[in-house]
């Protein structure tokens, strides 16, 4: 890995170039409190620098638009990225991951050229409709019917935790088309353009005050039976595509912007607020180490996931693993950070959109990294796939 | 980086893995001791030349050896003769264990004087070498999982060798050997359990099938591999603070792990007839001479931060050291 990432940097040189002539220096000013309306012509703006540059779809190949990047490449694309502090772009995650991963191993060639060069065009932003009220950790119990009309499918039902949907023209999809079959099998895979009639919207206000997820009701809403994606009642393993299609490139961005949102940890430290903990604290340098070296061993969890997609090995449970480390340092984290600034962390400040998961403004970052031992598979689930798949332990008996 | 091992490293290994297979059983005269010294492997791992690897191959090589075997049931010496000595030391003759010590701990119970030929002294900026001549140790009894000793008398150091500049790579490459050997340590421990879990059985189901347990060991899993990869990241950077990170985190997990572990194994493990103790006590000697993790997070935060400045720049291949 280290000779592969050798020779690329010339490459890595380009784009430390590139990210230092055109990512604005004022840019998180410009989206501290910004509205939805100015976040997503800004995300928009930048997504578009980025695709002009070749570097909006490394991962896409050449046929589709995308830069055919190497996997190597990616890697050094993505740290270069979180090590500038670009902004994040969480309107595209689903469009640019998700949809590919999905179309291009299940989709109608028609669908493929409906969605993927629109998708490029960054007009288009996708969201996921896959957790229900009633179906989060359990997803093979989602409940949303869609039945067999004619060259339709008619939905009912209700989808929750939709990031994105307020801003969204089109929806991945998970509905149930076989009530008979047992749960996994039954359930179908659609594309849902979300101007059709009959989708209302929710957006669901969090505790950090900000409102990224959606509840969406699907109320006789009709889906053209071309959209339809891989074969009916096939849609669980349609999914599974969908879910596997990053192989480590956002968690590794990840980790190389936590260790960024550590110097700022660090800054903080240095000058806490008027009750926070003083830096000269041993109590304190002990968590602050404590952070620092979890994120080290984050870092090197991370890079041997990436040498194994690299070597073209099978992951196993390493993506679990990482998930799993990562969710619970981030908590850990900002946790500290809200305990460094003391009572003026509870002030509720504006939102900095499409930052870090460490923006620096702690206890929102504190209160919002409760979503990443949530989703995604909570860190519950991960233990499981852990214990079970990595361990070898047995299986909790199914519940009767 | 990464940390695959190359073939020629997977050939060491597996050559290892080979010999300490024949290492795995206990002698039932041993059976119920607190520690074991496995002195036909220690012979045999001195013989073929496993403990030349970081002075003829290199660093990660040497911590390689070390990490394989603390995971077997005896206790052999590697961090001073394997690691330590060989790269601190360049030049030094060597030949069986070497017991490590502090100027100023030489008053102080030593793990491995009893069966070492030689005591490596971290003495500030150098390190002294001094030959251990019959009679002057004298063994202490504990319950760790390794023979202790302490000099009858005050050692005399004028006629110790004395390696001008080298006190900085003891230090580093100490703790280097500590991290792998906790993390030996903690693998076998968290295996022995895993197996132990998966076959005893309570409320009709093995109580490794209780998410209770499981998640538990999941997370003493995650602990014990990036403690894995952290040691290899340091022996094969050989910076001081990619040392200083290994040993620390290596230290920080094992409360939880000990708790765990015991806690898993029942009644059983809080006694001698279970073997749960020759690895979790073999941890806590090697934590107990790296310092403790408050010490270690301290002397990390002392070296990065007192200076007041901004945390240093990462070299810019960090990622991609290998």
């Amino acid at each position: 890995m280290l000779e592969e990432l050798q020779r690329l940097e010339p490459f890595r040189a380009e784009v430390r170039g590139w990210l230092a002539a055109n990512l604005p220096s004022d840019w998180r000013r410009r989206m501290l409190g910004a509205s939805e309306a100015d976040h997503v012509a800004f995300q928009e703006w930048w997504f578009g620098k980025l695709m002009a540059a070749g570097y909006g779809a490394p991962h896409w190949p050449a046929e589709w638009g995308g830069s055919g990047f190497s996997f190597a490449q990616q890697i050094v694309l993505y740290e270069e990225i979180a090590r500038a502090g670009a902004p994040r772009l969480i309107h595209y995650f689903v469009a640019l991951h998700h949809v590919p991963g999905t179309l291009l191993h299940w989709g109608t060639h028609a669908q493929r050229e409906r969605h993927l060069p629109a998708v490029l065009s960054g007009k288009e932003i996708w969201c996921q409709g896959f957790s229900e009220p009633n179906a989060g950790s359990d997803l093979a119990s989602l409940r949303t019917r869609a039945v067999r009309d004619g060259d339709h499918y008619v939905v009912n039902g209700q989808k929750t935790w939709s990031s994105n949907a307020h801003h969204a023209q089109f929806c991945l999809l998970l509905a149930r088309t076989d009530p008979a079959a047992s749960k996994s099998r039954g359930i179908s895979y659609f594309i849902l353009d979300m101007k059709t009639p009959g989708i209302t919207l929710r957006p669901i206000k969090q505790m950090t005050g900000a409102s990224h997820f959606n509840e969406i009701f699907l109320d006789d809403v009709r889906i053209p039976a071309e959209n339809l994606v891989g074969p009916e009642n096939e849609g669980w393993k349609v999914a599974q595509s969908t879910l596997s299609s990053e192989r480590g490139l956002s968690i590794l961005e990840l980790a190389e912007r936590m260790k960024q949102g550590f110097a700022l940890l660090l800054a903080d430290a240095r000058v806490p607020g008027p009750d926070g903990v003083p830096y000269d604290d041993a109590e304190t340098r002990r968590r602050l180490v404590d952070i620092h070296v979890r994120i080290e061993a984050l870092r090197v969890l991370v890079n041997n996931q990436l040498g194994a997609v690299l070597r073209g090995e099978a992951l196993g449970v390493a993506p679990s693993i990482v998930k799993l480390y990562y969710s619970d340092l981030l908590r850990d984290f900002t946790r500290l950070g809200a305990s460094i600034r003391g009572i003026e962390s509870q002030h509720l400040e504006d939102v900095l959109m499409g930052g870090p998961n460490e923006t620096g403004y702690w206890m929102q970052d504190y209160l919002y990294s409760w979503a990443w031992t949530i989703s995604g598979g909570s860190s519950e689930i991960q233990r499981n796939i852990i214990a079970e798949r990595g361990l070898g332990l047995p299986r909790e008996p199914a519940a009767a | 980086m990464d940390f695959e091992l190359s073939e020629d490293q997977h050939a060491l290994v597996s050559a290892l893995q080979a010999i300490l297979e024949d290492h795995s059983q206990i002698p039932q005269s041993a059976r119920f001791d607190s520690h074991w010294c496995d002195t036909d492997l220690q012979a045999q791992l001195e013989d073929m030349g496993f403990l030349d690897a970081a002075r003829e191959i290199g660093g990660l090589e040497g911590a390689l050896v070390v990490y394989e075997t603390a995971r077997v049931i005896g206790a052999v010496e590697t961090i001073g003769r394997g690691l330590v000595a060989p790269i601190a030391c360049p030049g030094l003759e060597l030949s069986g264990p070497v017991a490590l010590a502090r100027r100023d701990g030489l008053h102080l119970a030593i793990r491995n004087l009893p069966i070492a030929r030689m005591l490596l002294i971290e003495d500030g900026a150098d390190v002294l070498v001094l030959d251990l001549a019959d009679g002057v140790v004298e063994p202490v009894e504990t319950i760790l999982a390794y023979p202790y000793g302490r000099f009858a008398a005050p050692p005399v150091l004028d006629d110790a060798r004395r390696f001008v500049g080298a006190g900085e790579a003891m230090r580093k490459w100490w703790r280097v050997g500590l991290a792998a050997e906790i993390a030996g340590a903690a693998s076998a421990a968290i295996d022995f359990t895993v197996d132990y879990v998966r076959t005893r059985k309570a409320f009709g189901r093995p109580i490794g099938a209780f998410q209770s347990v499981q998640h538990r060991l999941v997370q003493r899993h995650g602990y014990a591999k990036a403690a894995y990869y952290l040691a290899m990241r340091a022996a094969w950077s050989g910076t001081a603070s990619d040392a200083q990170v290994a040993a620390c985190h290596a230290q920080s997990g094992l409360k939880e792990l000990l708790f765990d572990l015991h806690q898993f194994n029942g009644g059983m493990g809080m006694t001698n007839e279970h073997l749960l103790h020759f690895w979790i006590y073999r941890a806590r000697a090697l934590q107990a001479e790296a310092g403790g993790p408050t010490r270690a997070a301290l002397a990390i935060a002392a070296a990065r931060w007192d200076d007041g400045l901004s945390e240093p720049e990462e070299r810019h291949l960090s990622m991609a050291r290998s």
